[in-house]
């Protein structure tokens, strides 16, 4: 199997003011297509760091990286943000859903980024939410959803684009358990069915436990 | 759905706050407006001329009369004049209520006919023409005082003092929108000249010339004042035009200070406006970190703020405008009109005025959100997000 | 009492807000206090014109001197009035004036013109006026084409100037030989020619316009009023000077009084909504503050209290940085049209302290009404879940 993601010496190190903090140091990583893992480690670790470098939202200060065919320390902004918009979803630990959007709106909000057209658009994120089983509450606001229903709405506009690889923050953070495992379940069936990549940063061990592999970080480095 | 929608729909979620800024934006637009529209009004007045309507009167002073036998030498010796008339300013007063400023003025028998614009009734002119104590008055002084065809007025006068009896014989209009002042009281100067001492009779005011030719009206100008150059009485003849600005543009300076005022309401509207803007920005910088992340650019997030700040500029005009109207039309505009009609003949909010209003709210409501949309858009995206993890 | 330093340290470290409602509430200040400033000056140089002792004797029926005449001979039947003071030299001080308008050249408006004043004065008008000082040049010589102005429309039309000439009538120019200032009345808008040359001019005949009298004390004034009623053959009748200079003025102020008022309305408006928007917007950014303040043990009135301040803070200092800029203002003149004598007066922008508090005080309200919603909600959080970050 290919690899998805191809990390080699990459650091990353934060600046502020006159102070340098390296988050990073020297860290290669080998992800292969298809993968489940949880990446797990005290804070300040750079976890999330590592996370943000991987989905193209940051630039590793040096070493390349490679992620899903492009090599994303040469590109620009610009770039970067349609690599984002074509090639990642992203679930996050509150959800940030837009409160003036219906579910729906909310899942169409990636397709505006493409050229399909308006009925098209619609089709697709109705079918995203029917595989997140919300159809039947496409129409209700954020504020009218429990916190396990918003988060499955974040889930179908994460997939909408069709992305191949899944980056998830904390997703089961603002949960309680019953909800957790729905959303796990929901992302054991996404990367089982339709074969999705998943990158998860987690504290959670029973989502870790889910996931294919767990690596752990510590002071920037792979344990 | 587009994102422009998206951002005029997140122009709804804070009520309170989205509610009391077109409130407060409306509120400056209608004050503008009504500065706006009194500005013009003003103009209007003083521009409202004929094109071929000359006024001559004493070089030196409007208080000193003219010889009453100049409108015979106008008459035979000026080529180009159409018609001829005098009036002359009698500043009698309403005993009920000597406050009311109106136009009291004497005229000579064709002074009708100098004024073509005005709307009276033949009929009315006929019974004028055979009464010597009649008196056509103007719509706006009969509505305002409750005077009707064929009523008894009595007026004090101050100059010529004394009480003066009159018969309304003709009330006259002017057609919607002209500068037209209707508040004014014409009657006989022969009533006038009967009625005063020795030493004041056979003088007039002033006289006014239609010209056959407007192009050269400058010519029939230059030749009435060489005629009467080397008497005693000299006189300034220029374009009614020229008069009226002349008279009413003495109050120029504080109706440049009223339109320095009505800029001034709109900069606030834009502060107001731009305050709320960037108080929006920063409680949106996860959703916008949130947008990023999702692949949109910088120029979308620009795009998200100004679309906010656009929406809520077009309601607080809309809303502004909508109160205007009717404020003008139903009361202000009419109160003027009857009550300093001569200075405001006809107050109306021009569409000028309103597509005015309504585009600086546009421009300065975009331009409020130029610097909040910049700083949106070049929020680092991991900082964004971090805000909210 | 929460302290006051937790109210100006928010107001400093959310500077730009702080400084957009500022400068709102600036700018209405300023407008309020300019507006008030016009109409001070207006009646300020109305008063200043004058004199409580003095009475203005009009034709009856008239009630501006431009329609009043009175025949010469009566000066001196309505100078033998009860009440009359004397001159020193043992005269009586009456002054018999006749007044015009005459058309000018503007200065600095190609082609403007408009009316100035013109007063025809008797020998005895400036003793008349002790308040009166020529400050330039000096006093017209009698009987001359001499003539005096006065200091604020000086320089506004052509010929009004020290040593120039204007026509006031067919080659006959008359000299400005010298400036008169009379502590900023009305008088200064004015042209002093001698009465008997205004006369020939103005073709008047043997009459003035206007008679005023010094009388004894201003309570003289019912007596010697009502003896000139009592005269039927004079046909005059008496005003107090200042009830004189009030009407005149009247129409002016009023339109002015009116748009002032206008344009207060709809400043405040805004003015508190502004502040009713940052008030609200600081509010609820700082939930988890009041939170904990309450939890601290902070009552629901200090919490009110203590934003209804803050908020009156920030109106104060909008309105002082309007109040100062306003000040500014007193040094500039404006000219506009006396609709009573159809000629051009001159007013200052006259500050007061009264104009500063009030303006200041309308600040401090301003901020009152519109935080006083804001600051009830603050008072209404509750602790538990604004510290929790609903």
């Amino acid at each position: 199997m290919s690899s998805i993601v191809e990390l080699q010496g990459v650091s990353k190190t934060f600046y502020r003011g006159k102070e340098s903090v390296p988050v990073l140091e020297n860290l290669s990583l080998e992800v292969p297509e298809g993968a489940y893992e949880a990446f797990m480690g005290p804070s300040g670790s750079g976890k999330s760091t590592l996370l943000n470098l991987i989905a193209g939202l940051d630039k590793p200060t040096s070493g390349s990286a490679k992620v899903a065919g492009s090599e994303l320390s040469q590109m620009s902004d610009g770039q970067l943000a349609r690599f984002r918009s074509q090639k990642i979803g992203f679930v996050f630990q509150s959800y940030n859903l837009l409160p003036v959007l219906t579910a729906l709106e909310n899942v169409e909000l990636p397709l505006l980024l493409t050229s399909l057209s308006g009925s098209d658009r619609k089709k697709r994120s109705q079918t995203a939410l029917r595989i997140v089983g919300l159809e039947e509450r496409m129409d209700h606001y954020p504020r009218q959803l429990s916190g396990g229903q918003e988060q499955r709405v974040a889930i179908a506009r994460a997939i909408v684009n069709d992305p191949t690889i899944l980056v998830c923050d904390e997703p089961t953070g603002d949960l309680d358990r019953k909800a957790a495992d729905e959303i796990l379940a929901l992302l054991e069936k996404l990367n089982k069915e339709f074969k999705k990549t998943i990158l998860m940063v987690t504290h959670d061990p029973a989502a870790a436990e889910r996931a294919g592999i767990i690596r752990k970080l510590n002071k920037g480095q792979l344990q | 759905m587009t994102l422009l929608e998206v951002a005029a729909k997140n122009a709804l979620r804070n009520k309170f706050r989205t509610t009391m800024t077109i409130l407060g934006g409306a509120v400056a637009v209608l004050a503008f407006v009504l500065i706006r529209t009194i500005i013009v009004a003003w103009n209007k007045g003083v521009d409202y001329a004929a094109k071929d309507r000359l006024a001559t009167r004493d070089k030196v002073s409007m208080v000193i009369s003219l010889p009453k036998h100049y409108i015979d030498d106008v008459r035979t010796k000026i080529p180009g004049v159409k018609a001829a008339s005098y009036l002359s300013w009698a500043g009698a007063k309403w005993p009920k209520d000597p406050n009311v400023f109106f136009a009291n003025m004497a005229a000579d028998e064709n002074v009708f006919d100098l004024y073509p614009e005005m709307e009276i009734s033949p009929d009315a002119i006929e019974r004028w023409h055979h009464d010597k104590q009649g008196a056509i008055v103007g719509a706006a002084l009969a509505h305002k005082l409750g005077w009707k065809v064929g009523d008894k007025v009595v007026l004090a006068g101050s100059i010529y003092p004394g009480d003066w009896q009159y018969t309304i014989d003709g009330i006259y209009g002017a057609p919607p929108q002209t500068a037209l002042d209707q508040s004014s009281f014409f009657f006989h100067w022969s009533y006038l000249n009967d009625g005063v001492k020795a030493g004041m009779k056979d003088k007039i005011g002033w006289i006014v010339t239609r010209v056959d030719d407007p192009s050269k009206s400058a010519a029939v100008t230059a030749a009435i004042d060489k005629l009467f150059d080397d008497q005693d009485t000299q006189t300034t003849t220029m374009s009614e035009h020229a008069m009226n600005q002349g008279f009413l543009g003495g109050a120029s300076a504080i109706l440049a200070a009223l339109g320095i005022v009505s800029i001034i309401i709109m900069v606030i509207m834009m502060l107001i406006l731009g305050n709320t803007i960037a108080m929006a920005v920063r409680e949106r910088t996860s959703e916008y970190g949130v947008l990023r992340a999702l692949g949109f650019q910088p120029g979308h997030v620009r795009l998200f703020v100004i679309g906010e700040a656009l929406t809520v500029s077009l309601l607080a005009g809309l809303v502004g405008l909508g109160l205007s109207y009717p404020f003008i039309e139903f009361g202000m505009g009419r109160w003027l009109e009857e009550n300093m009609g001569n200075f405001f003949p006809a107050v109306h909010v021009s569409p000028v005025t309103a597509a005015t209003a309504f585009a600086a709210t546009l421009v300065l409501g975009g331009l409020a959100s130029l610097l909040p949309a910049i700083q949106a858009g070049r929020l680092q995206v991991t900082d964004a997000l971090r805000r909210i993890a | 009492m929460i302290p006051i330093a937790y109210n100006l340290r928010n107001l400093r470290a959310r500077k730009t807000t702080t400084a957009a409602a500022a400068l709102g509430l600036a700018l209405v200040v300023f407008v309020f206090a300019t507006a008030r400033m016009l109409t001070h000056g207006i009646d300020k140089a109305m008063h200043q014109a004058s004199d409580p002792s003095v009475a203005i004797v009009l034709r009856k029926g008239a009630s501006a001197e431009l329609e009043s005449g009175i025949e010469v001979p009566k000066i001196s039947i309505i100078g033998t009035a009860p009440g009359v003071a004397a001159f020193p030299n043992g005269r009586q001080q009456v002054v018999g004036e006749l007044v015009a308008v005459v058309l000018l050249d503007k200065v600095g408006v190609e082609g403007g013109f408009s009316n100035a004043q013109v007063r025809g004065i008797s020998d005895d008008s400036i003793a008349f006026r002790p308040t009166v000082k020529i400050i330039e040049g000096r006093a017209a010589t009698p009987g001359t084409d001499e003539v005096v102005i006065g200091r604020a429309i000086r320089g506004r039309f052509k010929g009004l100037e020290l040593d120039a000439t204007f026509d006031l009538s067919k080659n006959r120019p008359m000299k400005v030989v010298g400036i008169f200032a009379d502590g900023g009345s009305a008088y200064e808008s004015e042209i002093w020619a001698d009465v008997d040359r205004v006369r020939a001019t103005f073709g008047r005949g043997t009459i003035v316009s206007s008679v005023r009298v010094r009388l004894d004390s201003p309570a003289a004034f019912d007596g010697f009023a009502a003896a000139l009623d009592a005269n039927r053959q004079l046909d005059v009748s008496a005003m107090r000077e200042e009830t004189f200079l009030l009407k005149s003025s009247q129409g002016t102020s009023i339109f002015l009084s009116a748009m002032g008022f206008m344009i207060a309305f709809f400043f405040s408006i805004g003015a508190m909504i502004g502040a009713m928007i940052t008030m609200h917007a600081t509010i609820a950014q700082r939930q988890r503050e009041i939170g904990t303040l309450r939890a601290l043990g902070f009552t629901r009135f200090q919490v009110l209290t203590s934003f209804l301040f803050e908020s009156i803070l920030l109106s104060l200092i909008g309105g002082a940085i309007g109040a100062a800029a306003s000040l500014l203002m007193s040094t500039q003149e404006i000219s506009t049209m006396n609709w009573a004598t159809f000629a051009e007066i001159v007013f200052k922008f006259e500050p007061s302290v009264g104009i500063i508090v009030s303006a200041m005080v309308a600040a401090a309200l301003m901020g009152i009404l519109g935080g006083f919603w804001p600051a009830i909600r603050a008072a209404r959080i509750n602790p538990v879940q604004a510290m929790r970050g609903a």
